[in-house]
C-alpha cells in the first residue's frame, strides 16, 4: 500500500455504491416480507437469480432482432423480467407459504428453504448448470483526474445502476407511503389480525408484498446481467445471503433500513478490499453486522418495538 | 401376529433385493471405468474435455475387440468439482465395485476422493488435477497423466521473471487448493529471481465484483497480474479491468484456458498468457485420433482431452499385459512400465507423477484460439 490517495478513495466509494445498490434492491424483498408476515423468505435469492436469467435471455433475444437502443433494451427487459419474476414470486407465496399460514414459524421457514433448493435445481435442469455469459450492451464512461495519473472512472453502467435503483426505491417509498394499497401494507405490518378485522384483505396484501419484492429482485437481476454479464443457477445463494445481511444490518422490517443496509454493506466490502485485503471483505462485512447488532439489536433503522406475534 | 407378518414381509423383501443384487453382479461381463469429474457447475467445460477424451479411448479400444475379450464400459459420475460431492461419488464407485477411475478433475475434489480409492484398492488416474499434494500422500493407487503445479508454477514464474520483467507484479488467487497452490509456486519462483510482488491476495470463489481490487491495483501502478484459479473469476476480472481502464497484462494456469474465458471477457481476453500442456492435437503422431474427434464434431485441442485418453489406454494396456483386473497389481505394473500414448511415451515415478511433463506458455486470443509464445 503506497500512501493514501483521495482519487482512489473516491473511486472506491463509487465501486461500493454500485455494489450496494444491487444489495439494497434485493434486500427490500427480504425486509418487506419480514415486515408483514415475520418470515424470512429464503427463496428470495433464487427469485433474483431467475430475474437475472430472464434479463440475459431477453437482452440476447433483442440483440438477435437487431434492437440496439439502450432505452428500448432496458425498458423491454425490465418489463418482461419484472412480469416473469413477479409471477414466480406470487406463485411461490400461493403454493409454498399461504397453505402454511398460521402454523408455527419454523414451518414456513423450512418451506422457504425447500423452495430455494427447488428453484435452483429447476433452473439448473432447464437452463443447464453452466455459466451463461453475455457481452456488455452499454460500455464507456467518464474519466476524471490528471492525464497519465490515477483517473477516477465512472462507467455509464454504474450511473445507470444508481439511477434505476433510486428511481425504483422512490417509487416504492411513494407507493407504500401514499397509495391505498400501501396503507394496507403498513396496516398489516403493524398488526395483521387487526387489519383483517378492519376489512383489509390481508392475503392480497401479502401476495402483493411478494410480487413487489420479486419485482425489485428482477430489477437487480437485470442490472447484474447487464453489468457483470455472467449468470449461473447458483448466483442467488451468495447474493441472497449478502442482501439478507444488508436487510438485518439496516433493521429487518424497515424499507429505508434495507436501502441503507445495502449501501453500508457495499461500501464496507469495497473499503475492506481496498485498504485491507480482498480476502477480508466478507470478514469485515459480517463483523460489521455483529457489531451493529450488539449495539443496536434492531439494526440501524429498525424500530425497537417490533414484536411479531 | 401383526408384527410377525411384518418380519416375514421384510425378510422376503430383503431376500428379493439381495437376490437381485447378486444376479446383477453375475451378469457383469464388462470392465467398468468410472469417469469422475464435473459435468455440471461452473467448470463443467473441463469435465467435457475429460469425458470426451476418455470416452473416445473406450470406444476405440472396444472397436478393436476390447480387453482380454471383455468390453470397457465408461460410467460417468458428476462431482461438480465440489470436494464434498467428490467423496460421495467416490463412495458410489466403491459401492458399485468399480476398480478403475479416470478423475477427478479439480485438485480440491481429487484430494479427498483419492483417500477412499487408496483405502479401497481402486486404481485412480487423474488427467487434470495438478496440485502437488495429491501425489505426496505416499499412496500406491493414485496416478496422474498431467504435470504438477510445481512444474507449471515455475514455468510461469520463470517466464514472468525472464521475459516479461514487470515493474510491479500482482498475484491473485481464488483460495482453492489448486489456485492458491499454483499462485504460491509462482510467488516463490519470481521471488527467487529477485522480483517481489507488490500484492498477493485471495478472492472468493464465485465472486462477481472485483472493482475494488482493480482500483487498488490501478492505483499501485501494477503492470502484470498472475491469477491462480479458474476462468469464471478471471473472465470477470479481465472484463472489469478493461472497463476501468486498468491495462495490465494477465497470466493464468491451465484452469483458465478454455473458450468460455473469451465468452465472458470478450475482447479483454486478447493477449492473456496461459500455461498449458503442449498442444498434443498438433502432434503428427495423433493425426488419426484428431480426425476421429473431428468426425464426431468434437474439439481435441482442450488441455485434458489427450491426458484422459492416455489414462484409459494405460489401464487397458496394463490389464492386457497382466491378464488380471486386480487394481493393486495393475498399479504395480503401471509404476514399473512405460506406455506409448497420445501424450507421448509416459512412465511414472514412485509417487504416481509422470517422469516428464512439459507446460508451454500460450498467447490467448479473443476468438478463443491460442498460439504458443516463442
Amino acid at each position: 500500500m503506497s500512501g493514501f490517495s483521495f482519487l482512489e478513495f473516491l473511486q472506491q466509494i463509487i465501486n461500493g455504491l454500485t455494489l450496494g445498490s444491487i444489495y439494497a434492491l434485493i434486500a427490500i424483498g427480504y425486509t418487506m416480507v419480514y415486515g408483514i408476515i415475520g418470515m424470512i423468505n429464503f427463496a428470495h435469492g433464487e427469485i433474483y437469480m431467475i430475474g437475472a436469467y430472464v434479463g440475459l435471455m431477453v437482452i440476447t433475444g433483442l440483440g438477435l432482432f437487431g434492437v440496439h437502443s439502450i432505452t428500448a433494451i432496458l425498458l423491454v427487459t425490465l418489463a418482461i423480467s419484472i412480469l416473469v419474476t413477479g409471477s414466480y414470486g406470487w406463485t411461490v407465496e400461493r403454493l409454498a407459504y399461504r397453505p402454511l399460514r398460521g402454523s408455527p414459524r419454523l414451518v414456513p421457514l423450512i418451506s422457504a428453504i425447500g423452495v430455494s433448493i427447488f428453484l435452483q435445481n429447476y433452473v439448473q435442469i432447464g437452463q443447464g448448470a453452466r455459466d451463461v455469459s453475455m457481452q456488455p450492451v452499454l460500455t464507456g464512461g467518464w474519466r476524471f483526474g490528471p492525464e497519465g495519473g490515477f483517473q477516477v472512472y465512472v462507467s455509464y453502467m454504474q450511473v445507470l445502476i444508481a439511477v434505476i435503483t433510486v428511481a425504483f426505491m422512490s417509487g416504492l417509498t411513494l407507493f407504500i407511503g401514499r397509495s391505498r394499497m400501501g396503507r394496507a401494507c403498513r396496516a398489516c405490518s403493524e398488526d395483521r389480525g387487526m387489519a383483517n378485522l378492519l376489512g383489509i384483505d390481508t392475503d392480497r396484501v401479502i401476495a402483493l408484498t411478494f410480487v413487489l419484492g420479486a419485482a425489485l429482485a428482477a430489477v437487480a437481476g437485470v442490472l447484474v446481467s447487464m453489468y457483470y454479464g455472467l449468470v449461473n443457477p447458483f448466483i442467488g445463494f451468495i447474493a441472497g445471503l449478502k442482501a439478507f445481511t444488508a436487510a438485518v444490518l439496516g433493521g429487518i422490517g424497515s424499507i429505508p433500513g434495507a436501502m441503507l443496509g445495502g449501501v453500508v454493506l457495499g461500501l464496507a466490502e469495497s473499503f475492506a478490499s481496498a485498504y485491507l485485503q480482498t480476502e477480508y471483505k466478507d470478514v469485515v462485512a459480517f463483523a460489521l453486522l455483529i457489531l451493529v447488532l450488539l449495539v443496536r439489536p434492531t439494526g440501524l433503522l429498525g424500530r425497537p418495538d417490533v414484536e411479531k406475534v | 401376529m401383526k408384527t410377525f407378518s411384518r418380519h416375514v414381509l421384510s425378510a422376503a423383501v430383503t431376500t428379493i433385493i439381495l437376490g437381485l443384487g447378486s444376479a446383477a453382479h453375475a451378469a457383469e461381463d464388462t470392465i467398468k471405468i468410472a469417469l469422475a469429474g464435473p459435468t455440471t457447475g461452473p467448470v463443467a467445460q473441463y469435465g467435457d474435455m475429460q469425458m470426451m477424451g476418455a470416452k473416445m479411448a473406450v470406444e476405440q479400444i472396444n472397436a478393436k475387440g476390447g480387453v482380454n475379450g471383455k468390453k470397457l464400459e465408461a460410467v460417468v459420475m458428476d462431482d461438480a468439482c465440489e470436494p464434498k460431492q467428490a467423496v460421495a461419488v467416490a463412495n458410489q464407485i466403491v459401492n458399485q465395485k468399480i476398480k478403475f477411475v479416470i478423475g477427478h478433475l479439480c485438485s480440491g475434489s481429487t484430494q479427498p476422493a483419492s483417500k477412499l480409492y487408496e483405502d479401497e484398492g481402486i486404481f485412480m488416474i487423474t488427467p487434470a488435477a495438478t496440485n502437488p499434494a495429491i501425489t505426496q500422500q505416499k499412496y500406491k493407487m493414485v496416478f496422474r497423466t498431467i504435470g504438477t503445479d510445481d512444474q507449471q508454477g515455475p514455468t510461469a514464474g520463470r517466464y514472468i521473471a525472464n521475459k516479461v520483467k514487470p515493474k510491479k507484479l500482482a498475484i491473485i488467487h481464488d483460495k482453492q487448493q489448486y489456485g492458491e497452490g499454483i499462485a504460491k509456486e509462482v510467488d516463490k519462483t519470481v521471488k527467487a529471481a529477485g522480483i517481489t510482488p507488490v500484492l498477493f491476495e485471495g478472492i472468493n470463489k464465485g465472486q462477481t465484483d472485483f472493482s475494488a481490487l482493480i482500483t487498488k491495483m490501478k492505483k499501485d501502478g501494477v503492470d502484470f497480474v498472475y491469477y491462480g484459479g479458474y476462468h469464471p473469476e478471471l473472465g470477470l476480472l479481465l472484463r472489469q479491468s478493461r472497463e476501468q481502464g486498468f491495462d495490465a497484462k494477465y497470466m493464468g494456469p491451465e484452469g483458465v484456458g478454455n473458450k468460455d474465458i473469451s465468452a465472458i471477457a470478450g475482447p479483454a481476453s486478447e493477449g492473456l498468457l496461459v500455461t498449458l500442456p503442449a498442444d498434443f492435437s498438433a502432434d503428427p503422431a495423433n493425426a488419426e485420433l484428431v480426425k476421429a474427434f473431428k468426425a464426431k464434431n468434437e474439439d481435441p485441442t482442450g488441455p485434458f482431452v489427450m491426458p484422459a485418453y492416455a489414462g484409459v489406454q494405460i489401464i487397458a494396456d496394463s490389464i492386457k499385459a497382466t491378464k488380471t483386473e486386480d487394481a493393486v497389481k495393475i498399479a504395480d505394473y503401471v509404476r514399473k512400465n512405460s506406455f506409448q500414448t497420445p501424450i507421448g511415451k509416459v512412465a511414472f515415478k514412485e509417487n504416481g507423477d509422470l517422469k516428464e511433463f512439459e507446460f508451454v506458455v500460450f498467447n490467448w486470443h479473443a476468438d478463443a484460439t491460442k498460439t504458443p509464445v516463442k
